[in-house]
């Protein structure tokens, strides 16, 4: 359900173009019948988006994020084909979660914005953001992210980045220099930075470290002395920097890196090689990871790629700094520099 | 599979040599890997031991919530199940017979296979009678076997899902046969009932204390399992609006319901024995008041978290005898047509004596006497075959000391309904907070509306099951949401003097009808206090 295009962009007039929404879903909903929509809101979750961005459909993800995290969805959508300089549209959607009578509706806000007009978007979005809650930035804008990008694109970015307690980008297919670089230009002013390329890992980074939770293991941990890491593409991905920086920032280790063969999406493999044991973290198949070690103990995994939902999902459960995540990078860092 | 060497291997960054090696913090103990931010809690290496294990709560509940904790990583990768019971079976009949319940039982989440195949190698099976001491022989063999092949390190965690009246035997053959000790740490979890009455309990605590440290024993209520029951805690403490109200100044009364719209289902004989005292109110439900009405921990962990528990039910005052009538129901109901579908009293239920004097119905007024709650009653009341299955957590609050907005009404004179605020447990988990607003229109006329916060569909996610949760708990060593022997102890003693009275009282069963709520006594029992029962 959406509503007609709102211009000017006026904040109040598009709080109040939302107002009327929920109104009309309610009242539905009552002749219908039904119990009463539902809202809840933990955040205002900015998606900022270009028109190199065709596949992505922030309006379907943004309702099934609301499962996990109520929040007010804004879509910027920065698009040469924009009628206005600024409009917006607002829009709800509901569903009804299985087994319930009640049914959940989500607001989202999409604004269309000229490139030329991105920086003028500021006092639009301050009036939208939800008070007193955090306001997470997820930036989609390949462009402005960009090292070569505009000043219209710098000034834009800037004017959403102020907003935000939290950025997200997605280095993956990145060159890892510029990829770093981006991550840590925008760790500024106290403000949290997430990189999906991280979450993706979140699923190689737990088995390993459980591995680690035997104790026999845990007083082992040092004489693994060499992790070896076997990536896609000719030079390591951020990812593969990832994985080797969490590893090694901990101990002594030595970083080898591999180009995997064939197909190999992200990582392939990741060795920890000790005198006495490897263990081995691979991908035997499109959903199926192996973890085993050299004394003969296996365990089967399921696992398809992380949609963007689940690595989302991951993200927004953190709004505040991720000491981990920190430490990784910045070895990462020192891994990628150093040499 | 790996070639040592690979012909594209490289190392980065640019860098001539092949390896590379990296200055390094200092090594501890702890697992520096661990991501508490990312990662489910550190669950640490162990073996599980299940008496019971061909019985319908290891199918229904254990085994799903193991498979299901592994399917989604939460528990240690060295990690095995030893189940035994009577049943002979080799390891993978009991795998088989297990995939089958897990499959079925399994609640809102996927089956996968190849998972399974992987959970299944860490399934084992010892057949035995726990009267034997050949099985207890047996499964220490069958334990010192996955230690080594699972490195479970040496850790055990044993679950005594059997007849109650095998606990303390069970117990001390574990102790006889050094089952208790070991490399690791050796916990055990018993089900409930901990104990048929206070002496019983006792008895059996004592039983179990010359074998195992309390620290070592995990008393298993499964509703603090409960996200919405461990929710309480966090509305409680978590904010600090709610707090300044909560007590005698501001708090007329509260009530818990638990109502179940189901009879005895095939559990006749156990429930003709037990009843809904005992059965609910003498563990789940004074809990649950414990919960409510605690004072905050100093801290949150598991003893400062179970004293304020325990000295919660401490305070509950003790009904002398003579009291019980005017304090508490019993009922029991009869049969009746609902819904076109004709449903059995419970005396013609199977397996029941048609004299039955068992309680089907309980309801209970106490008073905490404690600075908090001096003079406030809370009403508990739990049931069977009532109208829906709902269990939740009504707090009065007072009327305005001033009826401003009272109503003039031909009977006289309307007061305005005080406020209320519902904690929801099931099934639609949440929090409702009933207000008075003004109706539109000219005038002040006053209605009530509810604030409500759904659990479920505010965060739409699928929440751990109750039996999840507690076993993560155990195997970590966090005791918080079991019960300790003092709080056992504690809720036994609130309880028992109604035991008492009812034993020796003859009710004039049936007293309500199937699909009702309760015995007309139990309106009666509020109506002394001028309260009446809501409607949930």
């Amino acid at each position: 359900m959406s509503s007609t295009v709102i211009f000017p962009a006026q904040p109040e007039q598009i709080l109040k173009g939302l107002g009327k929404l929920w109104t009309g879903l309610g009242h539905e909903e009552k002749q219908q019948g039904k119990p009463t929509v539902l809202r809840a809101c933990a955040m205002t979750l900015v998606v900022a988006t270009d028109e190199d961005d065709g596949g992505f459909a922030a309006s379907q993800l943004i309702p099934q994020l609301m499962h996990g995290h109520p929040c007010r969805g804004i879509v910027l959508a920065v698009s040469k084909t924009a009628e206005h300089d600024v409009e917006a549209r607002v829009m709800a959607q509901c569903w009804k979660p299985f087994g319930k009578a009640q049914q959940i509706c989500c607001e989202q806000i999409e604004i269309v914005a000229h490139p030329e007009s991105w920086p003028n978007v500021g006092p639009t979005l301050a009036g939208l953001t939800v008070a007193d809650l955090p306001v997470v930035f997820w930036c989609r804008h390949k462009g402005a992210l960009s090292v070569h990008a505009t000043p219209e694109q710098k000034a834009g970015l800037q004017v959403v980045l102020d907003l935000s307690t939290k950025v997200i980008v997605d280095t993956a297919g990145e060159d890892p220099m510029s990829a770093f670089e981006l991550v840590m230009r925008l760790h500024q002013n106290g403000r949290a930075v997430a990189d999906l390329e991280w979450a993706r890992l979140t699923f190689w980074r737990q088995p390993i470290a459980q591995i680690f939770d035997n104790p026999m293991r845990t007083n082992k941990f040092s004489n693994f002395h060499t992790v070896e890491i076997e990536h896609e593409g000719a030079q390591p991905t951020p990812m593969a920097l990832y994985a080797a920086g969490w590893f090694s920032g901990f101990h002594k280790a030595k970083v080898k890196f591999r180009s995997c063969q064939g197909f190999c999406p992200g990582l392939h493999s990741i060795r920890l090689i000790s005198d006495e044991e490897t263990i081995q973290f691979e991908r035997t198949g499109p959903e199926i990871m192996r973890l085993f070690s050299t004394n003969g103990r296996e365990r089967v995994y399921s696992h398809s790629e992380e949609s963007l939902y689940a690595l989302l999902n991951e993200e927004l459960s953190i709004v505040g700094s991720d000491p981990c995540f920190d430490v990784a990078f910045n070895r990462a860092q020192e891994l990628l520099i150093g040499q | 599979m790996y070639q040592e060497n690979w012909p594209d291997t490289y190392f980065w960054p640019y860098h001539q040599t092949r390896t590379m090696s990296v200055i390094v913090q200092p090594v501890t103990e702890a697992n520096l890997l661990q991501d508490p931010l990312r990662f489910d809690r550190h669950v640490p290496p162990c073996a599980i031991v299940i008496f019971g294990a061909s019985g319908d709560l290891s199918k229904r509940k254990l085994l799903p919530s193991l498979y299901r904790l592994f399917y989604e990583r939460r528990i240690s990768q060295s990690f095995a199940v030893v189940g035994s019971s009577r049943t002979p079976m080799s390891d993978d009949q009991f795998r088989d017979k297990m995939k089958e319940s897990v499959s079925k039982f399994l609640e809102d989440a996927p089956f996968d296979e190849d998972v399974w195949k992987s959970f299944a190698q860490c399934l084992f099976y010892v057949a035995g009678d726990m009267s034997n001491p050949e099985s207890y022989e047996a499964i220490r063999e069958k334990l010192d076997e996955v230690e080594q092949s699972h490195q479970t390190a040496g850790n055990v965690l044993f679950y005594l899902s059997t007849q109650p009246s095998f606990y303390a035997e069970a117990v001390k053959a574990l102790g006889a046969h050094n089952l208790t000790k070991g490399r690791g740490w050796r916990r055990v979890i018993i089900e409930k009932p901990f104990g048929h009455d206070l002496q019983s309990a006792r008895k059996l605590n004592e039983e179990i204390h010359q074998v195992l440290d309390e620290s070592n024993v995990y008393r298993i209520d499964h509703y603090l399992g409960k996200e919405t029951v461990q929710n309480i805690l966090a509305f409680r403490f978590g904010n600090g609006i709610f707090e300044p109200l909560w007590n005698r100044r501001y708090v007329d009364f509260i009530q818990i319901t638990a109502a179940e719209s189901i009879g005895v289902e095939g559990r006749g004989a156990y429930y003709q024995e037990a009843g809904a005292l005992r059965d609910m109110i003498q563990n789940h439900l004074s809990q649950v008041m414990a919960t409510v009405a605690m004072e905050p921990p100093t801290v949150f962990d598991a003893n400062n978290v179970r004293d304020e528990r325990a000295k919660l039910l401490r305070a509950v005052r003790i009904m002398k005898p003579e009291e019980v009538e005017k304090y508490a129901v019993s009922g029991q109901y009869g049969p009746a047509k609902v819904g076109g579908q004709d449903l059995l009293g419970f005396r013609q239920e199977p397996s029941v004596d048609p004299n039955a004097q068992t309680d089907t119905y309980a309801a209970v007024t106490f008073f905490i006497d404690n600075w908090r709650w001096a003079g406030v009653p809370i009403y508990i009341r739990t049931g069977k075959r009532m109208p829906k299955r709902v269990t939740d957590i009504a707090i009065q609050f007072h009327a305005p000391p001033l009826g401003l907005f009272s109503q003039e009404t031909k009977s006289g004179l309307r007061e305005a309904r005080p406020n209320l605020l519902v904690l929801r447990i099931q099934p639609e988990e949440g929090i409702s907070l009933r207000f008075l607003s003004k109706s539109p229109g000219s005038g002040m006329r006053l209605r009530p509306v509810s604030m409500d916060f759904n659990y479920g569909s505010s965060f739409g996610e699928r929440s751990p099951t109750a039996y999840e949760t507690l076993l993560v708990d155990a195997m970590t060593g966090d005791p918080t949401l079991y019960t300790r022997q003092d709080m056992v102890d504690a809720s036994w003693q609130i309880v028992q003097p109604i035991l008492d009275s009812w034993a020796n009282t003859k009710f004039d069963f049936p007293n309500y009808d199937a699909g009702s709520w309760g015995p007309k006594a139990s309106e009666e029992m509020l109506a002394r206090q001028g309260h009446v029962w809501r409607i949930p």
